[in-house]
């Protein structure tokens, strides 16, 4: 063998070879080879090529035998970016495995249980979800930070970018903004993000419906009117507003009102514009926020106090919130009397240094906007987009359901809340007879760690929540039953029934008389079962969530909103999710749709059997049920299978 | 290749990739006796698998022989340290021979081995069993009183390190009092023994029958850092020597199976003085060297010679001749990383373009805070050349020794 003579093409064909003769056992020793020789070949475009021919082999040699990419058809596309950004090996294997994606994509290798199409659709989605890697930033900082396997990383979507079509990109990138704006979040960061990495892609040459889209998403958070188009910045566009007409200036707010009822999402020149009419013609303010009939008459009613709201919450930079505006007002919320009160409090709230400390981001405290005024921002918000808030990164998806439910049914609790906590950074509840005080108390849920990537109702409430939350869990740890049973209806309040049912024996942790959980469900929730009894309030239930192939991952806490027949005629579950990303694929084709199908904004959905399917636990009321028995077998039998097939296989069934 | 169609098993004591892939390649019947943790992966394999822990004391040896004997296995290989005594009892089983286990220890008890070896006329350094710190202090005190040394005169080193741990593990350089009283109670008893000054290199002796069918001189450049395989030719020119001493230790310890693993300093003279030896796999990638400079594999290389049943003709037929043979140099250099946190990997173009350089194995851990260091143990990397001329071959083992290759 002489080696001089080898390029490092060759030597990783003969690595490749190696590894092929090697048996299964042995793979582990030759795969080290491999990766190091594609590591080399990855550092020029010539190399991806290389390994590109080559990846045709890589499933028969055994480049990724026994490990997690071993089976291409069972990979995910929102890993494959974290994948790609950490240093070390994985990083290479992940760059291969796009490479065996890529070969079967372009039909140059045929996979046994994934297609030419499947493939396709997963790098599309890999690139739509990494736009970062697809249009890195230019900075010389940024490269230099991000190190080699980042520099390589985008090589490997430049690369990719050039096989694929852009238009299938662009599409999915448009259905994932739809997919997230449709839920109508709180927090639009992520989407914004996404939106401003599209840019780029409006420039090549993409189809010209998918290229509408994505100038309408583009125009809503930057400049959705005439007007705004021709400004050079807000200053500028401010003073021009003086000089206007007024017919202009009512299509102008026709105009801004009608970006955000299509997209949900706010420019900063709406935020412009909504103050210089606040102070020049208040009148146009209904047209502004496009108000419904009930919206301009709770505006008409509360003039003086949406004026001050106005005045101190509503900025460029917290343009966000006018859309919670609009919503709060067409809510009607402000015509129950505590409401308003309430509110005006917090204007003037005196609010603790650390509760500052957490709202004012540097943007924030740069353009002099006060506590308070994020406060009220954030508070409507939530007031007017109650399914919008998020847990973010949170495993507090119990403190995300409490704020959503209050802000639905308990306003007067919520300001009272927010309140305490902003004020005095401490919150209290009663537990059966005995009071919790926050302050109090060490850790939460999150360990006491919240990722502040939240609204500002959140970031006040969650670290309270959370931990009266965990006290509350650890109060019924011995009661052989699960705690949520009494711990729901205190944490949450009196609109949770205080029936309840858990489907898992928390002694043996097996699953118990599952048929008669279903049954249960059905007489209690099911419009044909049930007497007819309807849900009056959000009823929190524990699901367990599955990806894409249907396994297991975790429990997660959802309450379902309302239970009607969709557009065609059958009952679906419309539930709210604390995650804000409703639309994941949950396997065996249960794939939670958020519009369509009858869904109110920020809602997702199911058919009822898909739901139950998933459920573990619920809440009911024994005094409104109709008859298990009237439940056929058949709708219990299909529900065990898909249940079994699932989640059901990390658990052991008690027959 | 050899084929034993007695049916009888070759047990390889100790979970190792290689010597299983070598032993699955010489299509013998084969059981693999390691830790319990390998179960799923050797059935998932077809390997056959004992379950055992190595770790526990000695006495349960009768029950893995038992189990080994059920199995038909005829011999037991040995392939890391801890392993050596537990082949020696299964051995000495299988063979109703209980003076194969006694030798086994002989290789297992550094003291005893060093006295072993003084008996048989080999020659060695002085050396003592410490059983206390003030064993310590005694022995570095009479051994520089012996040198004539005067007060305020610098102390010769002395060496202490574990009686039962493989190479470098536990190893201590002592020069004075403080070093002394760094060392913990659990370091004792140990073995203590002066210094040799000479150039260090070990050999790698595959016996068969008692008699030497292979002998490898493998040249150390920096002990624990880089060696290569064949020896330059300088410390080949004393190879008859070398020979005749491997083979006094073979006689002396009675060794008539398997392969050795002795370390040795030689003076510029010539003179040979034995530091100790290993009945097991070498460390520093030694066997790798002499797969790629000679073409055999050297893991069946000692499992052929550890049956007795194999045929003379058979082991003449698989080994190459000694240096003649060999198709180059072949080296490795162990890299450690000198930085607490690794943040990034540094392998100059230079290097990779060397026509010397074959290939390397470092990634950037997962976990980027560097381990504490063990003797020589846990290298993060190993660096293997190969090439025509051992002198071009010291130099970028000695080079890239330095080198900041994790940062």
């Amino acid at each position: 063998m002489g080696t001089e003579t080898m390029s490092v093409a060759e030597k990783f064909q003969a690595a490749l070879e190696s590894l092929q003769q090697a048996k299964p056992f042995a793979k582990s020793m030759y795969q080290t080879n491999v990766f190091q020789l594609a590591i080399e070949l990855a550092e020029t475009d010539e190399g991806l090529d290389i390994l590109y021919q080559q990846a045709p082999m890589f499933d028969e040699a055994g480049v990724f035998h026994s490990g997690p990419w071993e089976d291409a058809s069972k990979l995910q596309p929102p890993l494959v970016g974290g994948s790609l950004k950490v240093k070390g090996v994985n990083s290479i294997i992940e760059l291969l495995s796009e490479m065996r994606m890529l070969s079967i994509a372009k039909g140059d290798y045929e996979h046994s249980s994934l297609s030419q199409e499947e493939a396709k659709s997963f790098l599309n989605e890999v690139l739509a979800l990494n736009l970062d890697l697809l249009f890195p930033p230019e900075t010389e900082a940024a490269r230099v930070e991000g190190g080699e396997h980042m520099q390589r990383a985008e090589r490997l979507f430049k690369y990719l970018g050039s096989e694929l079509s852009y238009n299938a990109i662009a599409d999915k990138i448009v259905g994932e903004i739809e997919r997230l704006t449709v839920q109508r979040p709180i927090m639009v960061d992520k989407i914004k993000h996404m939106i401003v990495m599209a840019k780029n892609m409006v420039d090549s040459n993409i189809d010209e419906a998918v290229k509408g889209s994505l100038k309408k998403f583009q125009k809503a958070i930057d400049a959705p009117t005439p007007l705004s188009e021709e400004a050079e910045g807000i200053r500028e566009y401010q003073s021009s507003l003086r000089n206007m007409e007024a017919s202009d200036l009512e299509s102008e707010a026709k105009s801004f009102a009608s970006s955000i009822r299509e997209t949900g999402l706010v420019s900063p020149y709406h935020a412009t514009f909504i103050r210089f009419i606040n102070r020049a013609d208040p009148g146009l303010i209904p047209a502004a926020l496009g108000l419904s009939e009930t919206g301009t008459a709770s505006f008409n009613q509360q003039k003086d106090l949406v004026h001050d709201i106005i005045l101190l919450a509503i900025f460029p930079q917290t343009c966000q919130a006018i859309y919670g505006l609009g919503k709060m007002l067409d809510r009607g919320v402000l015509t129950q009397d505590p409401i308003v009160p309430a509110l005006r409090r917090l204007l003037e709230l005196d609010i603790h240094q650390r509760v500052k400390r957490v709202l004012l981001k540097p943007e924030f405290r740069k353009a002099g906007i006060s506590a308070n005024g994020i406060l009220v921002a954030g508070t409507i918000s939530a007031l007017g987009q109650p399914l919008g808030v998020g847990q973010g990164l949170n495993p507090t998806c119990q403190s995300a359901r409490a704020i959503s439910l209050w802000a639905q049914h308990g306003i007067g609790q919520l300001l009272e809340n927010i309140a305490r906590g902003a004020r005095d950074n401490d919150i209290d509840m009663t537990f059966e007879g005995e009071v919790i005080h926050s302050s109090e108390l060490e850790d939460g849920v999150a360990g006491g760690d919240i990722h502040q990537d939240l609204d500002p109702v959140s970031k006040v409430l969650v670290p309270h929540l959370d931990k009266i939350y965990n006290e509350m869990m650890k109060k019924t740890l011995l009661r052989g039953e699960d705690g949520h049973k009494w711990v729901n209806p205190e944490f949450y309040g009196e609109w949770i029934p205080r029936g309840f049912l858990n489907l898992i024996d928390p002694i043996t942790g097996y699953v118990t008389e599952f048929d008669a959980f279903v049954r249960l469900f059905y007489a209690t929730h099911h419009p044909d079962y049930n007497e007819g009894y309807q849900l009056i309030y959000p009823n929190p239930v524990g699901i367990y969530i599955t990806n894409v192939h249907a396994s297991l991952l975790g429990l997660h806490a959802v309450s379902i909103q309302r239970i009607a027949e969709d557009p065609s005629g059958e009952y679906r579950i419309y539930f709210y999710n604390p995650n804000n990303d409703s639309g994941q694929n949950w396997g065996q084709g249960i794939e939670p749709s958020v519009a369509g199908n009858g869904e109110n904004e920020g809602e997702a959905s199911l058919p009822f059997h898909q739901f139950v399917s998933r459920m573990y636990a619920f809440h009911y009321n024994p005094y409104e049920q109709g008859d298990t028995y009237m439940v056929e077998d058949s709708i219990v039998e299909e529900i065990k299978n898909i249940a079994k097939e699932s989640w059901g296989e990390s658990y052991t069934w008690a027959e | 290749m050899a084929n034993n169609q007695d049916g009888k098993v070759t047990a390889i004591l100790g979970w190792s990739l290689p010597a299983i892939e070598a032993i699955d390649k010489l299509d013998r019947p084969y059981v693999v006796v390691g830790p319990p943790s390998f179960q799923e992966f050797a059935d998932k394999n077809g390997i056959q698998f004992i379950p055992w822990d190595f770790e526990q004391l000695n006495e349960r040896s009768i029950e893995l022989s038992e189990k080994l004997a059920a199995l038909n296995t005829k011999v037991a290989v040995p392939i890391y340290e801890e392993t050596v005594e537990w082949a020696g009892a299964v051995n000495a089983y299988l063979n109703d021979d209980p003076r194969i286990f006694n030798r086994s220890l002989l290789l297992r008890d550094k003291g005893l081995m060093k006295r072993k070896a003084q008996m048989a006329g080999i020659r060695v350094g002085v050396f003592e069993e410490a059983y206390t710190k003030d064993d310590v202090f005694r022995f570095l005190k009479r051994m520089n009183e012996a040198l004539i040394k005067m007060d305020g005169d610098v102390n010769d080193p002395i060496h202490v390190k574990p009686l039962n741990k493989a190479g470098t593990v536990g190893h201590r350089l002592i020069r004075d009092a403080h070093d002394i009283d760094l060392m913990s109670e659990q370091e004792f008893p140990c073995l203590m023994e002066s210094h040799l000054d000479g150039q260090e290199f070990s050999c790698e002796a595959f016996i068969h029958e008692g008699k030497i069918m292979f002998l490898n001189i493998t040249e150390y450049v920096q002990l624990g850092h880089s060696n290569f395989i064949p020896a330059s030719p300088a410390l080949e020119e004393w190879r008859p020597q070398i020979h005749q001493e491997v083979q006094k230790l073979v006689d002396a310890f009675e060794i008539k199976y398997g392969v050795i693993h002795p370390e040795y300093f030689i003076a510029a003279d010539g003179t040979l003085n034995f530091g100790e030896v290993a009945a097991r796999v070498p460390g520093g990638h030694i066997f790798e060297l002499i797969e790629r400079a000679y073409g055999f594999s050297a893991f069946q290389a000692q499992i052929l010679c550890s049956d007795p049943e194999t045929a003379q003709e058979e082991l003449q037929d698989f080994f190459p001749e000694e240096v003649t043979s060999a198709k180059g140099y072949a080296g490795s250099l162990m890299v450690y990383p000198r930085v607490k946190l690794i943040e990034k990997l540094n392998v100059p173009e230079e290097l990779k373009s060397n026509p010397y350089f074959e290939r390397h194995d470092m990634f950037i851990p997962v976990t980027s805070k560097v381990a504490e260091r063990v003797g020589f143990g846990n290298h993060y990397g190993t660096i293997f050349f190969f090439g025509q001329d051992s002198e071009k071959m010291r130099g970028l083992l000695k080079q890239y020794e330095k080198y900041d290759f994790y940062l």
